[in-house]
């Protein structure tokens, strides 16, 4: 049993009253003198078990008649019988009713040889033409906002609903529509699931419907395809790295880079697996738009996947004797690469070199120049110093590939100056840690490194990832990255500008979880989002049966009428 | 005219605001007396009046011998007394006389008082040797019979004299009523009866075995025939202060049926044993108390 006004209840608590008032009348009662006592000890006597039942029997009436009436001030919802159940005037009980339309990106697919938008949006209409003037409705679609409105503009909205490039999480959008539905003081109470109930839509947790409230979920199709799409597209040291996902089995599928529109590479990947590409050699500084692509599936919005980036050109670099022999011997295989020419905008050194725009610092080796190397980097406007040794641990970095999980024997802290671990401001970054503490960090044109490069701190120098760590220091971290952000959406690309600067780059393209077409299993969506899977015909069926409820509050103030016709009786005819 | 002479006829409590005891008594009698000129109490005599079921206790001279030889029924004849009659009136002066449902009624004694004065008058006008006990707990004033001038006046004033007592116990005075009374005569009780009734039966029989014609008078106030007062309450016995808590409008009904079996119950047994029961209501005009005793 359910109620529409469950707060009413926090009235039962006036059922004690009853009792309380017998207790309080038999305080203390006046005294009076009353020669005939025994006449009316008598009395008492033959008429005690009476009375006792009689005070017994109404103390019972008139609590109940107020439990009564506290029930059916709060309209408790009883399952009706099947012949008469409360019906308004569409033959169904008055009901509040969320349509959740899910036009993800995952309904453009083509199962059975039609789109399943198609299917959802042929539901979606069924319930909505069913309901009735007097019921509340509303629509929620991929973008998971509410939409309240007569019958006729739901309808006119479902029929103009298309593909959206946005995913929409079941369980969040079932438990705000059951949320809405269970507010409302109407008899009927239901949430209808047109989506093709991917396993990846469900989001974590449950729904935690509220009793009363009916969830009705439409089965997915007999046909689920198995689909491939292009998860992700990441350019990193001149190569870009292909995410395929998809139906997990799915065969592979071909991979084809283009650039600027011209094809600059193919590939076979299955879903789950990444593609690593190389980016042709010999671009040009600038900022450069590429897309990989997917030959055509049954869902296209994820076939293709666009991607930025920006190519620096190669820095110029030297090296002071202070750096260390493996970092000039890295700087020499880059340049023969030509990823650096000598130079002075960056320098790398165990002191601060005032001409460079960008200083590497790596401790110095003796231990007595510490304290100099700080001053020079606060008279530089740092917010960062070396403080004491630090324990020895691996390095733990997302910034740098290559670098993660490498012993680090010796460091000093990387420690913040002013009032310590607060933010220093814009641009000042923690780019790689060793036990928690800073042990790489960037601020105002100078990259602190807590080691010095050397196998006598580190394992890294002795690492194959020395040289492309040596790069990105010298080309990306320490001349700053152009960020390129990715955003849920159309694939395409969008520039950040800063007067005439491009400062970033914003990626879209559709969530990566889209691509499983996977439906979820029925239990499982039972689980989570308390609803009832049912196929069309089914959930045209049941759909406005409401669980048979009816308001039984009608029927309660009638017995309770009935008990206060009783309890008169009772009060007045056995005196 | 003659109804407003007829103060015997009006509510006690207004008669009672006339004036003392005699006044109002004599009022009584004279509203009364009015147009009676024969003795209404029967003794035995030569003049035969009327028939009565046998009693035991009755004596065989007076059986009517035709009556059973015709209809094998035992009856006994009645004679009008022309001579004196002894008369004893018994009066409970107990702590439970001196209540009263209403300020705007007398209390029981107060009634019963006027009530024995009036009916002693009668009687001694007609020449009838009267006496007087009061008693609760114990006998407390004794009038002998007499006849003589100044009787009346004695017996008034014995019950001026007895204050209101404390428990009742009509036996001991019912007792000491057979060594006053060597001659059949008449033994008159008023009272509220809130006693143990088997005892006084017991003593009332006795009397009435000695050939003493008795009459009891139950004197009740409205108020103990009907229980009506606030919605609970702690009623107190003035003589025994037991005390006990009820909702009279719970228990009106039993209680009333329980105060109409108890007259019942006196009425029948007084019956049973030639005794005349009569119960009046403390707000019953004196004439008419009187015309039951008649």
């Amino acid at each position: 049993m359910t109620f529409l006004h469950p707060v009413a209840l926090l009235g039962l608590a006036a059922a004690v009253i009853p009792a309380l008032l017998h207790l309080l009348e038999r305080r203390v009662p006046p005294e009076a003198e009353f020669p005939p006592l025994r006449y009316l000890s008598e009395a008492e006597r033959q008429s005690a078990r009476r009375l006792r039942l009689r005070h017994v029997l109404l103390l019972l009436l008139r609590t109940g008649l107020i439990v009564l009436i506290v029930l059916a001030a709060a309209r408790p919802l009883v399952p009706a019988p099947a012949a008469a159940p409360l019906r308004g005037a569409a033959g169904h009980q008055r009901t509040a009713l969320v349509v959740i339309l899910d036009n993800s990106v995952s309904s453009g697919a083509v199962a059975d040889g039609r789109a399943v938008l198609d299917r959802l949006r042929d539901a979606a209409r069924g319930s909505l033409a069913a309901a009735a003037a007097s019921d509340r409705v509303w629509l929620v679609l991929a973008d998971g906002v509410a939409r309240a409105g007569t019958r006729e503009a739901l309808l006119a909205t479902v029929d103009s609903a298309a593909v959206s490039p946005r995913r929409l999480d079941l369980t969040a959008a079932v438990r705000d529509a059951a949320r809405l539905v269970n507010a409302e003081p109407l008899e009927g109470r239901e949430v209808h699931v047109m989506s093709d109930l991917q396993r990846t839509a469900l989001g974590p947790g449950q729904a935690a419907v509220a009793r009363g409230v009916r969830v009705l979920a439409l089965a997915p199709g007999s046909e689920v395809p198995a689909n491939r799409g292009v998860g992700a597209a990441r350019v990193s040291d001149g190569a870009v790295a292909v995410s395929i996902v998809g139906t997990p089995g799915a065969r592979p599928a071909a991979v084809t880079l283009r650039v600027r529109g011209r094809e600059v590479g193919r590939g076979l990947a299955a879903p789950g697996s990444t593609l690593s590409m190389a980016l042709p050699p010999g671009v040009g500084p600038g900022w450069w738009v590429g897309e990989a692509a997917l030959d055509a599936d049954e869902l296209r919005a994820d076939d293709r996947r666009v991607f930025a980036w920006r190519v620096a050109p190669p820095g110029q670099v030297t090296a002071s004797s202070g750096a260390g022999p493996f970092v000039a011997a890295a700087l020499a295989v880059l340049e023969q690469g030509r990823r650096v020419r000598r130079g002075s905008d960056v320098v790398i050194g165990d002191r601060l070199d005032g001409g460079a725009a960008v200083s590497v610092v790596i401790p110095p080796a003796d231990p007595t120049l510490i304290g100099q190397l700080n001053r020079a980097l606060a008279a530089r406007g740092a917010h960062w110093r070396l403080g004491s040794g630090g324990t020895p641990g691996p390095v733990a970095t997302s910034a740098v590939e290559g670098i993660d999980g490498i012993q680090v024997t010796r460091r000093y802290r990387v420690e913040p100056t002013g009032d310590g671990g607060r933010e220093t401001g814009q641009g000042s970054t923690v780019l790689a840690t060793v036990n928690g503490e800073p042990w790489l960090a960037r601020d105002a044109g100078v990259l602190l490194v807590g080691s010095r490069l050397d196998t006598a701190w580190t394992a890294l120098p002795a690492a194959p990832a020395f040289v492309p760590f040596v790069d990105a220091l010298v080309n990306r971290l320490a001349r700053g990255e152009a960020p390129v952000s990715e955003l849920e959406g159309e694939p395409g690309v969008q520039f950040r500008t800063h007067g005439a600067d491009t400062v970033g780059a914003i990626v879209s393209g559709p969530d990566p979880r889209e691509s499983d077409l996977t439906p979820a299993p029925a239990a499982l969506v039972r689980d989570v989002l308390g609803a009832e899977v049912l196929d069309a015909r089914a959930l045209g069926a049941a759909r406005f049966a409401g669980g048979g409820k009816t308001d039984a509050s009608g029927p309660l103030l009638v017995l309770a009428l009935l008990l206060a016709a009783v309890e008169l009786g009772v009060a007045t005819f056995t005196r | 005219m003659a109804d407003t002479a007829r103060i015997d006829l009006l509510d006690p409590a207004e008669v009672a605001r006339l004036g003392g005891i005699e006044i109002v008594a004599a009022g009584v009698v004279e509203g009364f007396l009015s147009g009676i000129h024969r003795s209404p109490f029967r003794g035995f005599s030569v003049e035969f009046t009327e028939h009565r079921a046998y009693q035991p206790g009755d004596e065989l001279r007076y059986l009517d011998w035709r009556i059973l030889a015709r209809a094998d029924r035992l009856f006994v004849k009645q004679f009008e007394e022309e001579t004196n009659l002894r008369a004893m009136i018994l009066v409970d002066t107990s702590r439970s006389m001196a209540w009263r449902g209403a300020p705007a009624r007398l209390t029981k004694r107060a009634y019963a008082d006027r009530l024995v004065a009036a009916l002693a008058l009668v009687l001694l006008r007609q020449r009838d040797a009267t006496g007087l006990i009061t008693f609760d707990e114990a006998v407390r004033e004794v009038v002998p019979p007499r006849v003589r001038a100044g009787q009346w006046a004695r017996l008034v004033r014995g019950l001026e004299r007895t204050p209101d007592g404390g428990g009742t116990a009509a036996e001991a005075a019912l007792g000491r009523l057979t060594s006053l009374l060597a001659r059949r005569g008449l033994v008159v009780l008023v009272s509220d009866l809130l006693f143990d009734r088997d005892l006084a039966l017991t003593a009332l029989r006795y009397l009435r075995h000695r050939g003493h014609h008795v009459i009891v008078l139950h004197v009740m106030d409205p108020a103990e025939a009907e229980l009506a007062a606030a919605p609970e309450v702690r009623f107190r016995d003035p003589e025994s202060a037991a005390s006990v808590v009820v909702r009279p409008r719970e228990l009106a009904r039993a209680y009333r049926d329980t105060v109409r079996r108890e007259i019942a119950a006196w009425r029948t047994t007084c019956r049973r044993h030639g005794i005349l029961y009569h119960h009046v209501l403390t707000d019953l005009p004196f004439g008419m108390a009187l015309r039951l005793l008649t």
